[in-house]
C-alpha cells in the first residue's frame, strides 16, 4: 500500500538540518547520510549526499528526475564490478 | 595484445549442430556481433563473423565461422573474446570508455596524487570514479562530473580533479 498523501513525504529530521545547513553556508562539500529511507525532496537538488550502504558512502550528486525517490535507490548495498567491455561514462 | 578488450565469453555448446552460448558484456548485448573479428585472449585465434540465431538466458545462441560442429563448440568453452581498443567508435567530447578511464592516474587541482581509477561505477545518478588511494586499503569513490573533474586528459593518462570537501575523509 503507498503511503497517504496527506502525510507528505518521508525525511529523517537531520538530513533537512544537514542539507539547509549545506545550502546556506555554499560550500562545495559532500553531505554525509546514513538514512537511505529518506524521499529525495526539491530542496535537495544540486547538492551532494554521500549516502551509506552498510560498508561505505556513496556519491549522489541530486538532480530533479530523482525527486521524489528514496536515496537508498542510489547506493546499492551490493558490489558488482563486471566487465569494462564498451561501456561508456558520461560526464555531466 | 595491451589494448585487447574482453567483450564476452563462449560458456559452451548450444544444440548438436555447431551453435555456441555466448555471454556478452557490451552495454547492448547484441552489439558483440559488430565487433567483428573477435580474437581470443592471446590473439591466436580470431572469428570472422558471429550470426546471433536466438537470445538465451544470460545470453545468445550463435553460429560462429570455423565452428562447425557441436565437439568443436564443446572445445571453445571458457574462451574470452577480445577486440583491439582501435575497433571500438570514436565518442563525443565529455563521454568516454570505461576502459580508457580505468588506470588513470588522478591528482588535485594543486598537482597532488590523490590516487588511481581501479573501476567505473553507475549507481543510477552520476557516474563515479572509484579511486584506490596510495597507502589505503579502501577505496574512494568520486562523482565523473565537470564540477568535480574538470579535466581528463587521456594522452597524457591523467585527471584533474576538485574533490567536494569530506570526500577522502
Amino acid at each position: 500500500m503507498s503511503r497517504s498523501v496527506w502525510k507528505g513525504p518521508f525525511v529523517d529530521a537531520y538530513v533537512l538540518k544537514k542539507a539547509e545547513k549545506a545550502r546556506d553556508s555554499g560550500k562545495n562539500e559532500v553531505i554525509k547520510i546514513w538514512s537511505r529511507r529518506s524521499t529525495i525532496l526539491p530542496q535537495f537538488v544540486g547538492l551532494t549526499f554521500a549516502v551509506y550502504n552498510g560498508h561505505k558512502h556513496i556519491p549522489v550528486n541530486i538532480t530533479e528526475d530523482m525527486i521524489g525517490q528514496k536515496f537508498g535507490e542510489y547506493s546499492p548495498t551490493r558490489t558488482y564490478y563486471g566487465h569494462a567491455a564498451d561501456k561508456k561514462a558520461k560526464r555531466k | 595484445m595491451a589494448d585487447m578488450i574482453c567483450v564476452g565469453t563462449i560458456s559452451g555448446a548450444f544444440g548438436v549442430h555447431g551453435e555456441v552460448r555466448i555471454k556478452s558484456f557490451t552495454a547492448d548485448p547484441q552489439a558483440i556481433a559488430s565487433y567483428t573479428p573477435l580474437f581470443t585472449k592471446d590473439g591466436s585465434h580470431s572469428f570472422d563473423a558471429i550470426q546471433i540465431t536466438r537470445s538465451l538466458k544470460n545470453g545468445f545462441a550463435a553460429r560462429m565461422s570455423g565452428v562447425g560442429t557441436k565437439e568443436e563448440a564443446d572445445a571453445l568453452s571458457g574462451t574470452e573474446l577480445h577486440v583491439p581498443r582501435e575497433v571500438l567508435p570514436s565518442l563525443p567530447d565529455d563521454e568516454y570508455y570505461y576502459t580508457d578511464l580505468m588506470g588513470l592516474e588522478v591528482v588535485d587541482t594543486g598537482g597532488n596524487i590523490l590516487g588511481r581509477v581501479h573501476a567505473v561505477h553507475n549507481h543510477g545518478a552520476t557516474d563515479l570514479l572509484e579511486l584506490t588511494v596510495p597507502s589505503q586499503s579502501k577505496t574512494v569513490l568520486l562523482p565523473f562530473t565537470m564540477a568535480v573533474v574538470p579535466t581528463v586528459d587521456l594522452s597524457v593518462g591523467r585527471i584533474v580533479c576538485d574533490p567536494p570537501e569530506g570526500l577522502f575523509d
